[in-house]
């Protein structure tokens, strides 16, 4: 009886108190933003955004959502049918392009004014879209060079030598002859990125166009270096957990990964974590630093408010938020060009610490830090597509099959695939 | 007493629990990809239209697949994934007799038997990348050898791109699959060869038949329910090897396999409906193999 009564009671209070938040909730402008996979490792960071713009914004009210990254596009799809749409989404860059060629998402110029200034050029060029920002450009990261310093001067190569991407299969070859360990293990699973990186077109005018002289030579020198041994034999098996695992055995002389990979040589093999050094991915004819991914908000059409939304886009995205989050991720880098300079990213620069360096080094990439992916929309079919040319990327690296040969397929299977 | 159409009502009852999950998960799953066979999926909406003309027919997706190398190329890969069947039946009805001995610590040898079927996959799949690898254990294994016997001298290895190269890295994965399933059959066969009478052995004994005849003449026949069904459940588990090319392999090195087209239209490119006229090409080739052993091994009336 005791406990009916209370039960009763509680529900009223229950009751009434939600009924008291949604009048005064009324007469704010709730402002809900979705990230993805960030809860609840950063819910203090979040905490203290939500209640700092709150607090600065009277008349508007941020209510932070963390979901999983498939589900965002399904809920986003059924908020838009719904017609309640959230006030920013969190992004990649492919769904950034996909969305605003279906018109999902508006533009951000008119909002965004002066205030483009703050952001790097490569991050708001990774989400403009026939000349309009489509996103605010958030937390991003690249890859970095991480090398052990025995192995390097055993080969004789100096770290100073390694400033562009030839030089650096030059490095790889040389050390694989002097030091008998494998230079290095470059993630091939992407051709297509690697031919952004190096400035290569790979779709022009609706035509596959990855089988010119330029583009014959690179992979060659790829098969040349597969060839000599100077990377690992069984290196399209090797992604981000065996290159890291190979750096740590000494297997390979330099790890190209993100930052975050040095805090596992740490704790794994402290032997090569104390001969690492750490310098830069050097950029190649595309400029573009290597490995990056960004992350940045949207905002769907249909949103009442989209001057209010836009308000706290930039406030997430600004150098304050932008370094807070950092901090807490302490792997991620900022989009924009003030907060990557700050003392926390570069007071490593000249540090002996790996970790330390690896940050600075990392910060100041981020310039030139490009997502680099074809285009959504681009095929017909991306799955089939990009498995002949990673297959054939594959047998020409191999050297089970003539590079020209090997791209000459892959090109003509995509062409009957080009969307128009 | 209760009449026969409450007992039918009861027998249903019984049957329901069963039939609900079953439709749930197995027979609409079934229809509507059928029917998704035939239509155009529109993600974002969540709704099917019919595929039209301008679509290219109502057969579109399957005109599509027709055309299409890669899923050639996947089909055949399934198709000679089919090799492991009469080896791991053999092998399965051959290991369930020498574990229905009645020796002991014989239950040791069946549980250990067993040990690879409980195994979650993707660990298993682990541990065989690593038998695998260019400097994993396997060739480590045959180095040991090849030097013990004295092909090899000095810093020579045996170096085999077991999973890698494309001329047999489709036999490994079926190792892993022979490995893996083994087990499974050995129990059904044992269940099988523990309902053969005992008398039916002497008898044969008596008569002076050896092992080999034994096995072939009383054995094999008397099995061959058992045999009719572990040989369907392989066939269908190999056309549907997917599994075990996505931990071992990821496709690469031609080991792309029919269920492994399926998923990357599925999952990569969100196009079900091209995906559900793929998996029906794989089931439609399950139904006709089915059809052949039922011919081969089911009991003539």
């Amino acid at each position: 009886m005791k406990l009916k009564k209370m039960l009763t009671v509680g529900a009223a209070v229950f009751g009434l108190g939600l009924f008291a938040a949604q009048a005064q909730a009324a007469d704010k402008v709730k402002l809900e933003f979705w990230t993805m996979n960030l809860a609840p490792k950063f819910d203090p960071y979040f905490k203290q955004a939500v209640t700092k713009f709150n607090a600065a914004n009277p008349t508007l009210e941020a209510v932070w959502v963390d979901m999983n990254w498939d589900q965002i596009q399904p809920k986003l799809i059924a908020s838009l049918a719904a017609g309640n749409p959230p006030a920013l989404v969190n992004f990649n860059v492919p769904w950034v392009h996909e969305f605003a060629a279906q018109g999902n998402i508006i533009a951000l110029d008119q909002y965004l004014g002066a205030d483009k200034a703050v952001y790097s050029t490569q991050a708001l060029a990774d989400v403009t879209i026939k000349g309009k920002v489509y996103a605010f450009p958030w937390y991003n990261s690249v890859s970095i060079l991480a090398y052990n310093k025995s192995i390097l001067d055993k080969a004789g190569v100096k770290p100073e030598q390694l400033t562009s991407f030839d030089n650096l299969l030059a490095a790889a070859k040389t050390i694989n002859e002097k030091a008998g360990v494998d230079g290095f293990a470059p993630k091939m699973s992407d051709p297509v990125g690697l031919f952004y990186y190096l400035g290569l077109p790979v779709v022009e005018n609706g035509k596959a166009v990855f089988n010119s002289p330029k583009h014959v030579a690179v992979v060659q020198k790829f098969a040349d270096l597969y060839k000599a041994g100077a990377v690992p034999k069984d290196i399209f098996k090797m992604a981000f957990e065996q290159e890291i695992a190979a750096y740590n055995s000494g297997k390979i002389a330099m790890m190209t990964t993100a930052p975050q990979a040095l805090k596992r040589t740490e704790t794994d093999a402290k032997a090569i974590y104390d001969v690492t050094g750490v310098t830069a991915f050097p950029l190649d004819a595309g400029k573009m630093s290597f490995g990056a991914w960004m992350m940045d908000f949207v905002v769907p059409k249909g949103f009442k408010n989209p001057a209010e939304a836009a308000k706290l886009g930039k406030f997430l995205t600004g150098d304050e938020q932008q370094l807070l989050f950092s901090k807490a991720t302490e792997t991620t880098f900022p989009t924009t060009k003030k907060a990557n300079l700050d003392p926390y990213f570069q007071a490593g620069a000249n540090s002996k610490d790996p970790i330390e360096k690896a940050r600075a080094v990392a910060a100041k990439a981020m310039d030139g830090a490009r997502t680099l992916t074809l285009p959504p929309g681009t095929l017909t079919d991306e799955a089939a597509t990009q498995k002949v040319l990673a297959d054939n990327f594959q047998a020409a690296v191999e050297g089970r099959k003539p590079v020209k040969e090997a791209l000459d397929a892959a090109v003509a299977a995509w062409n009957g695939k080009i969307a128009k | 007493m209760k009449n026969s159409s409450s007992y039918t009502t009861v027998a249903y009852l019984f049957l329901a629990p069963a039939l609900i999950l079953m439709g749930i998960f197995t027979f609409w799953p079934v229809g509507y990809n059928t029917y998704l066979a035939f239509h155009i999926y529109d993600i974002a909406e969540g709704t099917a239209r019919v595929a039209s003309a301008e679509d290219g027919g109502y057969f579109t997706h399957f005109k599509y697949i027709y055309g299409e190398d890669l899923f050639h190329q996947a089909l055949k890969n399934s198709l000679l994934y089919l090799l492991v069947v009469p080896c791991i039946q053999l092998a399965a009805l051959v290991m369930a007799k020498l574990v229905n001995n009645k020796l002991p610590g014989m239950t040791f040898f069946r549980a250990t038997y067993y040990i690879p079927v409980i195994t979650a996959i993707s660990v298993a799949g682990v541990a065989w990348a690593f038998v695998y690898k260019f400097d994993g254990m396997l060739n480590g294994f045959l180095t040991w050898i090849t030097h013990f016997v004295g092909i090899h001298s000095g810093f020579e290895k045996v170096e085999i791109d077991w999973i890698g190269n494309p001329d047999i890295a489709l036999y490994s994965v079926m190792v892993f699959t022979f490995w893996k399933g083994l087990g499974y059959y050995m129990v059904l066969y044992l269940a099988g060869l523990q309902a053969i009478p005992a008398e039916v052995e002497e008898a044969a004994i008596l008569d002076g038949a050896n092992a080999w005849d034994r096995f072939w003449k009383i054995t094999v026949p008397m099995v061959k329910p058992t045999i009719l069904l572990c040989t369907l459940l392989s066939t269908i588990a190999a056309m549907k090897a997917f599994q075990e090319v996505i931990v071992l392999t990821k496709g690469q090195s031609d080991t792309y396999t029919a269920l492994f087209y399926v998923y990357d239209q599925a999952f990569r490119n969100y196009n079900f409906g091209r995906a559900a006229a793929a998996g029906l090409v794989v089931t439609f080739f399950c139904m006709i193999l089915a059809v052949i052993q039922f011919r081969f091994f089911g009991e003539k009336k």
